[in-house]
């Protein structure tokens, strides 16, 4: 099939062997790329494995759109068994090691083993090296990346893990250029445990597509059309910020570790102040609709904000100085955190301060205090190593009913939309394959747009829809999720594109069938890594079911479990898996996952 | 008739967020009516007519619904999450 380097790099840390394989027809064809490949990969090779073992592996993956000369394509995914959450673990990170991996002839990097000393790989077209790197172990993100450029060049694909993932934090995640991060269950982690600081990527070749005249011309087309749109403008003052206002507005923000969804400071920190101290625009290759707004921190020093890491590390910390969020946010992109666990780790650790179940003094909104635990945490130390390990295991270890409001599903954080008057989100949230991330299915706005407090079966309908174009196609294909419907991109583009590229016509229900083939291969993933996982993995936290808000416009409301049990039930029959949310053998044998059902002991 | 007239207590609310309040030139705006009228009435002509959010007084709605004094109308646009 055009349109793929066909080769996939196998790279051995433990003995420094470096392979090349050939990628099988039926691999592109049932898998497409990024995530899918990512699952196929460990589902075949990474069994029953300790996650911080050598023999976990970590996988880099494209798809046939990643690094193309078309919208928002340089994008890439970095998967690998979560040494967060013990499931399938993945995220897509926005790079320019996606364009070149790519040109460099690859689609695909496996790395497995671990390096005796701190290592970089590197791959220079078909010339590939792991080279040590001990002067570079301790630094932190940013640093390297300064020096990775001036030994490579600026124009490099460099994709890091900071201090703490060389720590095995688990809430550790890849960092690449200054900024962008990807990989929120631990893949951060998973680097340190190979002693693998980075990886670095230069390609001169071109990729192999069925058409490039045809492509040129759709991705000239596509990148009008973005242009064009009313919702340009506004998009490229704000990005993802302006969900600040929106979501304090519907009452779900995160605020104060999820226990309201309205920050009564919202204004001294929305989109449009955003505006006032935004100084430059940063974004992912290959994007004509760049979102990353930097301003100058409260220390004078550059740093790229969003919604999420706002969101976290301002209202769900009681923290309400845009300026002072930016500086935590840095830090977090430093020392290789992720954001999202990062601020509900520090906002459960202020909830558990207030409520008297740790020694140590910790108030809501207190800046100094929140760095501080930032080293911590990305040391292992301390008060912060207790949410070192992500929330799930910082409430197991405290005990005391902490459950109720640690904030994660599957053990990984939710991010920064609070749902207890969104029943539709709280499901995406809970059946999200990676644990609670919002990136499958953001389907908030649909349901505040239609039938915001119903538990209705179309609701269930649309979710799968999201999953299945979100988490199935995007994740694989691999673009962003966010022109589709932050500037209404055309849905229709995309299959003309994979065909300009492929040489094959595919309709959005032959795309919809490999994203329901992902989705079922990850579920199975789970349950062979952790044979007690079934249907109560599904669920938010007590908090979204029991405590309701005291303002705002869902004031009084909660999840109601019962109805929510009904929807999860509708949600497995539409997938095709059984009530304990294990795939029928019917469904394995339908999306031809016949070898799946021997692996998932005692289902059938 | 329809007037901006901010002095008015008897008036309908209208909340525009996002690129939509930029269509709409303001965040918020004041009407008095003297009659119920549909809400694309209200929008200056090149206002979306799809793939936004309109609720009147929390409920969703669309554009053909009808509103009147006392009313509280919210537009947004549809997000998908940063
Ligand atoms: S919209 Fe933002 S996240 Fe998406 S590709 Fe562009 S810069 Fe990256």
């Amino acid at each position: 099939m055009k349109g793929y380097a066909g080769k996939l790099l196998r790279v051995n840390l433990t003995d420094g062997k470096i392979s090349k394989e050939e990628i099988s027809e039926s691999m592109k064809k049932d898998f497409l790329g990024g995530r899918g490949f990512a699952v196929k990969l460990l589902w075949d090779e990474v069994k029953r494995v300790d996650p911080l073992s050598e023999k976990n592996k970590i996988i880099l993956a494209t798809g046939p759109l990643s690094g193309q000369m078309l919208p928002s394509s340089g994008k890439m995914v970095i998967a690998s068994k979560s040494p967060l959450t013990g499931g399938y673990g993945d995220g897509n990170i926005g790079t320019l090691a996606s364009v070149h991996l790519r040109k460099a002839g690859y689609d695909v990097v496996v790395v497995e083993g671990r390096s005796e000393k701190p290592c970089l790989l590197v791959i220079e077209d078909d010339q590939v090296r792991i080279v040590e790197a001990s002067e570079l172990w301790g630094k932190n993100t940013f640093d390297v990346q300064d020096h990775l450029e001036k030994t490579y060049g600026r124009n490099s694909g460099i994709l890091l893990t900071g201090p703490a993932g060389e720590n095995l934090i688990p809430i550790s995640t890849v960092m690449s250029q200054r900024g962008r991060a990807g990989g929120r269950p631990g893949m951060g982690a998973v680097m340190g445990s190979k002693h693998l600081k980075g990886v670095v990527i230069k390609g001169t070749g071109s990729i192999p597509n069925a058409d490039d005249g045809q492509l040129k011309a759709l991705g000239k087309k596509g990148y009008e059309e973005i242009k064009g749109k009313e919702s340009y403008d506004f998009w490229m003052r704000q990005g993802t910020m302006q969900a600040f206002e929106w979501c304090n507005e519907n009452g779900c923000l995160p605020t104060y570790n999820f226990r309201e969804g309205v920050f009564e400071f919202s204004k001294e920190m929305d989109g449009y102040v955003l505006e006032q101290f935004h100084v430059d625009r940063k974004g992912c290759p290959m994007c004509n609709m760049q979102c990353g707004h930097v301003i100058k921190d409260s220390e004078d020093q550059r740093a790229e904000l969003d919604y999420e890491n706002v969101g976290m590390l301002g209202p769900n910390i009681g923290l309400r100085d845009l300026r002072q969020v930016a500086l935590l946010n840095r830090m977090a992109d430093e020392w290789g955190l992720d954001t999202i666990s990062l601020g509900s780790g520090i906002g459960f650790l202020m909830e558990a301060s207030e409520r008297g179940l740790i020694k140590e003094k910790i108030g809501w909104g207190d800046f100094v205090a929140a760095q501080k635990l930032i080293r911590e945490i990305g040391m292992g130390e301390g008060t912060g190593s207790l949410v070192s390990r992500g929330v799930k295991a910082a409430s197991e270890a405290l005990g005391k009913d902490s459950y109720r409001w640690a904030m994660h599903v599957k053990g990984l954080e939710i991010s920064a939309y609070n749902c207890h008057g969104c029943p539709g989100m709280a499901l995406s949230f809970g059946t999200s394959p990676i644990g609670a991330s919002h990136k499958d299915a953001w389907i908030i706005a649909w349901e505040i747009a239609t039938d915001r407090f119903s538990y209705s079966k179309e609701k269930v309908e649309k979710l799968v829809e999201f999953q299945r174009i979100r988490g199935g196609f995007f994740e694989s294909a691999t673009v962003c999720r966010l022109p589709w419907v932050e500037v209404s991109f055309g849905l229709h583009w995309y299959p003309e594109y994979l065909e300009a590229i492929t040489g094959i016509h595919r309709t959005w229900e032959d795309l919809y069938q490999i994203g329901d083939r992902i989705y079922t291969l990850i579920r199975a993933f789970w349950k062979r890594e952790i044979p007690q996982f079934g249907r109560t993995w599904d669920f938010p936290p007590d908090r979204w079911f029991e405590e309701p808000h005291s303002q705002g416009k869902v004031k009084g409301v909660t999840v109601d479990r019962k109805k929510y049990e009904e929807m999860l039930s509708y949600y497995y029959q539409l997938r095709g898996w059984d009530e304990n949310g294990i795939p029928l053998k019917q469904t394995l044998d339908r999306l031809e996952l016949k070898e799946v059902a021997k692996e998932i002991t005692g289902s059938f | 008739m329809i007037g901006v007239e901010p002095w008015v207590i008897n008036v309908a609310e209208l909340k525009f967020f996002g690129y939509l309040a930029d269509l709409a030139g303001s965040r918020k705006r004041e009407v008095t009516l003297e009659r119920a009228v549909p809400l694309r009435e209200l929008l200056p002509p090149r206002f979306p007519k799809e793939n936004i959010i309109i609720l009147i007084n929390e409920k969703a709605a669309s554009l053909d619904s009808v509103i009147q004094n006392e009313d509280s109308v919210v537009f947004m646009p549809i997000l998908s999450g940063g």
